[in-house]
């Protein structure tokens, strides 16, 4: 420390020798600099804090700033950790060669994620967070009935109708997909088998998000959609994409 | 303390900050971090690469630049719908990765980095995870930093024109020169595409403009007053940003910390358990399974994460437990890495935590790194030149064991303001 400081003071080169111009100049940077990161920083803490008085009031100003660029959310696992297997299924209707319509049975989409994911050191952001954070923002988009809120509502309709058509194969293999229906598995997963009242005679009066005794699968399921040739993403996998339109 | 002891202290705060670009093994360390952990990312993708940002991939083009259209993010990405434009981005942001890592050109490459980073992640955000997040930050706080001071090849190329560069003037940067105009001619046609915005344009072409001011006064006016001038700027600005990026790392576990105090699974000790049985989050399933069976290790993990997040701030005031949290740290993500399948988020999380190591342990890992590669070099063919290793510091560092977290820089800092820096290093 002793000798950093010494160097500090000693070089003839620091601000002290330099001329007044040069010095009002480097103060009005100084200046600048302190300003600009003081605020960077008190907006993006804004951002990132709990909705409060000062954020509520500026909400503006702060969401101006961040957005696009400096958003972030770092609630991760938090303020409780995600307690359920949320898995996106799909089935569709198809035309055969002879003209015959049929549905497929549901295709559980993210069984093959997790499969993927399985034994792998380098899991891929195609099956970590595509599928997954679809369904989120078509949840986040839609109401309780299903219906679009809002233009984003649109847009994460059309990316999970594309998701499913590039993966839904091979179950329409050599048919023509007309139709495509949606729904969501949700299956809770139990409590610990060693948490307190995890044998459901006491300590469960705290637990307000989430009901330990349903361990059972709740369905979401969408409307049918029809999908045109356009829907089909040009990077399904082989065997997986869909063949959209026809008779 | 008395007013002139105040005003002493202050002078003497001014005089570092604006005579020393602090921390120069942490910004190192970060700039090597984050670009190690994009580039393995995007090598890791490449064969989903068309998927995930292409063109035709579930997110189509027209679908990103209807959401873009809204919020105005920046990607290049958007400026033709081709897909040999996408594949020339992706490429450019593996290479611009590439030369980060190495410290080429850092001024320049750094922001090449960026506009990689920003290009792609932009142009699909609902691909993204925190790792992202972070990399997506980081991209833009490190153009801030004077990020190749050590450890890079600028600062091998400074070191080795030091001896004959002495007094007279610094020697021509054919290569700088040529760089510089490359960028200015793409960034003429950038600004002629529709879809820059004129808070973007006025961002690249300012940095563009003040490399060639550093050029002209550094080959002009090397002892000029506006030099020392610019030189101050340039600390001041490095300074502020290592700041902002170690402010980041407080905030972000400052958030995931006091957010998980008001969970009722990480007050029951529990939380763990959650993402050791979610399919997304498990390839190890037995490995889950064996760690998940233990109520004792479960309640401790759960405990521990929630204490070190919230307590991580407190303890930069004292160097020694803020180390040991350091450690934990990392060791956590390191885990993470491979428990829940998170290897490029865990990296970029330990590239963040990274800027608060200590100056003592980043000089003794670079002396480790150093001896490997000179080994490696003797052995090779040819091998054995002379001043080689962009590992190597300037002198007079070792032993200075005093500097943390970029608060203390080491003493030789001061340095690379008397060596006229290049065009764009």
């Amino acid at each position: 420390m002793e000798h950093t400081e010494q160097r500090g003071t000693a070089p003839p080169a620091g601000v002290g020798a330099l001329s007044l111009p040069a010095r009002v100049a480097v103060a009005v940077v100084l200046g600048i600099v302190t300003v600009a990161a003081l605020a960077h920083l008190t907006l993006v803490f804004l951002h990132v804090a709990p909705e409060n008085a000062v954020s509520a009031r500026h909400r503006e100003v702060v969401s101006g700033y961040v957005y696009p660029e400096f958003e972030q959310n770092w609630k991760l696992f938090a303020p409780n950790p995600l307690q359920q297997n949320v898995a996106v299924q799909a089935r569709a209707e198809v035309v055969a060669r002879d003209g015959g319509v049929t549905v497929t049975a549901w295709t559980n989409l993210t069984a093959r994620d997790a499969e993927a994911i399985r034994h792998n050191l380098f899991p891929s952001h195609v099956n970590q967070n595509e599928l997954r954070r679809a369904w989120d923002f078509f949840t986040g988009s839609h109401d309780e009935r299903d219906r679009p809120q809002g233009p984003r509502g649109a847009l994460s309709e059309e990316y999970l109708r594309r998701i499913v058509l590039s993966r839904i194969g091979p179950e329409t293999a050599s048919t023509r997909v007309r139709k495509i229906q949606v729904r969501s598995a949700v299956t809770p997963v139990p409590p610990p088998v060693w948490a307190p009242g995890a044998d459901g005679t006491s300590g469960s009066g705290d637990r307000t998000d989430g009901d330990r005794s349903a361990t059972g699968t709740t369905y979401r399921t969408l409307p049918w959609w029809k999908v045109t040739p356009g829907d089909v993403p040009g990077t399904g996998g082989a065997g997986r994409a869909a063949v959209v339109g026809g008779p | 303390m008395s007013l002139t002891g105040i005003r002493a202290a202050l002078a003497r705060g001014v005089e570092r900050v604006t005579g020393t670009a602090l921390g120069p093994y942490q910004a190192a360390v970060v700039r090597i971090g984050f670009s190690f952990t994009w580039l393995g990312f995007l090598l890791r993708e490449w064969p989903h690469r068309r998927e995930l940002y292409g063109p035709d991939g579930p997110w189509s083009w027209a679908m990103a630049r209807q959401l873009i259209s809204g919020n105005g993010a920046f990607t290049t990405l958007m400026w033709s719908d081709g897909t040999l434009w996408f594949e020339c981005v992706y490429l450019l942001s593996v290479i611009s990765s590439v030369l980060l890592l190495l410290g080429w050109r850092t001024r320049a490459s750094s922001v090449l980095f960026m506009v990689g980073v920003l290009s792609l992640q932009n142009r699909s955000v609902f691909m993204g995870d925190g790792g992202d997040n972070v990399v997506h930050l980081m991209a833009m706080y490190l153009v801030l930093t004077r990020c190749a001071r050590v450890w890079s090849l600028d600062a091998r190329r400074a070191r080795r024109r030091a001896p004959a560069g002495g007094g007279a003037a610094p020697p021509r940067d054919v290569t700088g020169v040529a760089l510089w105009a490359l960028l200015g001619a793409a960034l003429v046609v950038a600004t002629l595409v529709p879809g820059v915005s004129p808070g973007w344009a006025a961002v690249f072409w300012g940095l563009w403009l003040v490399q060639a001011l550093w050029w002209a006064v550094c080959r002009h006016a090397p002892r000029g007053e506006l030099r020392t001038v610019l030189d101050m700027t340039g600390n001041l600005v490095h300074n502020a940003g290592l700041f902002v990026i170690m402010a980041e790392v407080c905030l972000i576990y400052a958030t995931a910390g006091w957010y998980k105090v008001q969970g009722s699974r990480w007050q029951d000790g529990t939380a763990l358990h959650y993402p050791l049985h979610l399919d997304y989050f498990t390839p190890w399933p037995a490995l889950s399974e064996v760690l998940g069976s233990s109520g004792l290790l479960v309640t401790a993990i759960t405990y521990g994460t929630v204490i070190v997040q919230v307590a991580f701030p407190f303890t930069l005031v004292n160097r020694r437990v803020k180390n040991v949290l350091l450690a934990v740290m990392m060791t956590e993500h390191l885990a993470i890495s491979v428990v829940l399948g998170l290897p490029f988020f865990s990296l970029a999380m330990i590239a963040a935590d990274a800027v608060f190591l200590p100056t003592v342990f980043l000089l003794a890992t670079g002396r480790i790194a150093g001896g490997a590669t000179a080994r490696l070099r003797a052995r090779l063919p040819g091998g054995g030149r002379r001043g080689g290793g962009d590992d190597g510091h300037p002198r007079g560092e070792d032993g200075d064991g005093h500097g943390d977290g970029g608060r203390d820089g080491p003493p030789a800092g001061d340095g690379g303001r008397r060596e006229p820096r290049t065009l764009v290093g």
